[in-house]
């Protein structure tokens, strides 16, 4: 579910890398971000131009394939369950006691009312292959340093964006900010981190947002509360009949 | 003068009983004419009033109020308040016959291993049942009431649900500002709709429920309206746009499904080639009988003029029969066409194979419906009508250049 922070952070960790050092930044920053198994506490803000809604959630993840996502907030939700394993969705649903599968003609609908679809829960690792990467020069974000790499998708590549621009910092490998363009060069999506915090001993942006320029007044931002690395967990912890079961 | 007009006219009456075949034979070509040009058109014009009609009736209603920008987005961040004043408004603009309130939205229908998306329809099921007829759709289980716990859905759904009357299905969907919708609601109604697209998917329950359900408590995506007067529907929507809050919006069916306007549109174009075509064979036909009509009676108009008849008489008497046909012809025609096509009106043609399964792919019910407007009528009498009087210029011109001694003699009238 860490994953879903900075769900668009796609990377590509091809082995034939076409630059070296942009692959090893970007690697270097995916590990520090996502670790391999974690457990995270995330407020998640929906802002419409209407209204807003916030929803807390505990989550637990062993990157890339499973996460677990548990609502804890607001109360007519709590309890509500999304287990993501590979590239299928499931929902917990407390008030009928049942377990719905997505299915793939869903996938594109709004995860919990939010600008990201269940499609965004699942796609990253299979566009992570679907990138080269390079680095295109520096920059500095809120005071911090930072390499600005270009994503390009590969011209096989069944992907959605046309281009994506990281910055990520050059001292502690945050990613701070990303720019989503479509295939036309358009700007469709910023995500931007900020307030870093010391968490489990890595220095992580404790702030995310994201807006999508395509619906003014729309945006998802994410407050992490608590998020430790390399918990005790095994795959078998995101199967079907546990999702009942987390608290 | 009108008594000399008479005379003319008595004249030309007796001049057409004189030769009863001739006659008869020229007033049928213009019957078939009318009769052939009215069928088409009533069909054409049939089944695009039906196509009309179904999906108005079915989904849009003539008119629709929406939160601004609702149709494009879909999203109950759009849905509109439903209250008194709104209703009150809508209630008092004229030709308004029906106002049909509906909170409509996606989500998933599970029912143990099977999950299917569906269009899920909170309505009021009186109203809903005034305007689409949908009590008619009902093969078993009871009609939604305003305090329905249940929903109705769509034979075909069931059927891929494997679920019954009594058997409860789990709708899951995301309600007003996010929130998770979710429920077991009991079936307590199966509709078949002759659309696939519609039986295999549709899903409604009562709107108080889809309200509370959708957490979109007294609101309404659409306030659906039906009008007595089709040809006041634009009136009506601009009158209506200029009274209400500029956060709504009123859409008429054509903007709402631009498809089946362009479906119509050219449908009328290639309508207008087949048109054109039927015309000029008509025209030919009626030409040819006029032709004969004329050679026939050189000897009779050589005569005559030889007699000293004046031209212009002679003229004008030539096109009050060619009128006299003509108007005959086309009423005869008209005549005819209407029980035909009366009948087909209350007893349309199903339609059957490759052309049936084209009319369901769009998502009608395959028959061919035919329309009995006036109007189809007196426009197709109306053009046939003026193509007889157009081609009975070559008998008129005929009479201009007769000569009566070659006329006389047998050497064709004009030498």
């Amino acid at each position: 579910m860490q994953r879903l922070i900075f769900l668009c952070f796609l990377v590509s960790i091809t082995t034939k890398a076409y630059a070296q050092d942009a692959k090893e930044i970007l690697q270097h920053a995916i590990d520090l971000m996502y670790g391999k198994k974690t457990y995270s506490v995330i407020t998640m803000t929906i802002t419409k131009p209407t209204w807003s809604r916030t929803v807390s959630m505990k989550t637990w993840s062993i990157e890339p394939d499973y996460s677990i996502v548990y609502i804890t907030e607001p109360a007519r939700d709590k309890g509500s369950v999304t287990l993501k394993r590979k590239n299928e969705v499931w929902n917990w649903l407390p008030s009928v006691q049942k377990t719905i599968k997505i299915p793939p003609s869903m996938m594109l609908a709004s995860w919990m009312g939010s600008d990201f679809t269940n499609d965004d829960l699942v796609r990253q690792s299979s566009i992570m292959n679907d990138y080269s990467h390079k680095l295109i020069g520096e920059d500095t974000i809120e005071g911090y340093r930072c390499y600005k790499i270009e994503l390009l998708p590969k011209p096989e590549a069944g992907v959605v964006w046309g281009r994506i621009i990281i910055w990520i910092s050059k001292k502690e490998y945050m990613q701070l900010k990303e720019e989503f363009y479509d295939e036309d060069g358009i700007l469709v999506r910023t995500m931007t981190g900020s307030n870093p915090k010391m968490f489990d001993g890595h220095l992580l942006p404790s702030y995310s947002e994201m807006v999508p320029h395509n619906k003014p007044g729309n945006k998802t931002s994410f407050e992490t509360k608590e998020l430790d690395f390399d918990i005790n967990i095994s795959p078998e912890f995101f199967s079907i009949q546990n999702m009942g079961r987390v608290k | 003068m009108i008594t000399t007009m008479k005379y003319y006219l008595t004249f030309a009456w007796r001049n057409l009983w004189r030769n009863k075949k001739r006659t008869l034979l020229s007033t049928t070509s213009v019957l078939f004419a009318v009769f052939f040009a009215t069928a088409f058109r009533s069909t054409q014009s049939g089944q695009h009033d039906y196509f009309i009609q179904m999906s108005v009736s079915t989904y849009t209603g003539y008119l629709q109020v929406q939160g601004k920008g609702y149709w494009d987005e879909r999203s109950f961040d759009f849905s509109i308040e439903q209250n008194d004043a709104l209703i009150s408004l809508l209630a008092h603009t004229p030709h308004v016959t029906l106002i049909n309130p509906r909170l409509e939205s996606v989500a998933l229908i599970s029912h143990e291993l099977e999950t299917r998306i569906s269009p899920v329809i909170g309505i009021d099921p009186d109203s809903e049942n005034e305007m689409s007829g949908l009590r008619k759709r009902l093969v078993e289980g009871s009609y939604l009431t305003d305090s329905s716990r249940g929903v109705m859905i769509a034979e075909g759904l069931a059927e891929r649900l494997h679920v019954g009357i009594g058997d409860s299905i789990i709708l899951y969907g995301q309600g007003y500002q996010g929130v998770t919708a979710a429920e077991l609601l009991p079936v307590e109604g199966i509709l078949r709709f002759p659309i696939p697209k519609m039986n295999n998917a549709m899903v409604y329950l009562p709107l108080a429920k889809a309200q509370s359900l959708f957490n979109a408590y007294n609101r309404v995506t659409g306030m659906v309206l039906m009008i007595d007067d089709m040809e006041k529907m634009k009136s009506i929507q601009s009158d209506l746009s200029a009274r209400l809050d500029t956060n709504l919006v009123v859409m008429n069916w054509e903007e709402m499904s631009p498809e089946i306007v362009q479906v119509i549109q050219s449908d009328v174009a290639g309508e207008l080639i087949i048109m054109f075509i039927l015309y000029t064979v008509i025209g030919f036909g009626v030409f040819g009988t006029v032709m004969m009509m004329a050679i026939e009676r050189t000897r009779e108009f050589g005569l005559l003029i030889a007699l000293g008849m004046k031209r212009a008489r002679l003229l004008l008497i030539t096109t009050i029969e060619a009128m006299l046909v003509s108007i005959i012809g086309a009423l005869a025609g008209s005549v005819v066409a209407f029980p035909l096509l009366f009948y087909l009106n209350h007893n349309p043609i199903h339609l059957t194979g490759d052309a049936a399964k084209a009319m369901l792919a769009y998502g009608y019910e395959p028959i061919l419906p035919v329309s009995i407007e006036p109007g189809v009528f007196l426009s197709q009498t109306i053009a046939v009508f003026l193509i007889t009087i157009i081609v009975s210029i070559y008998p008129l011109l005929f009479i201009r250049k007769i000569q009566p001694v070659s006329a006389l003699q047998g050497r064709g009238g004009v030498k």
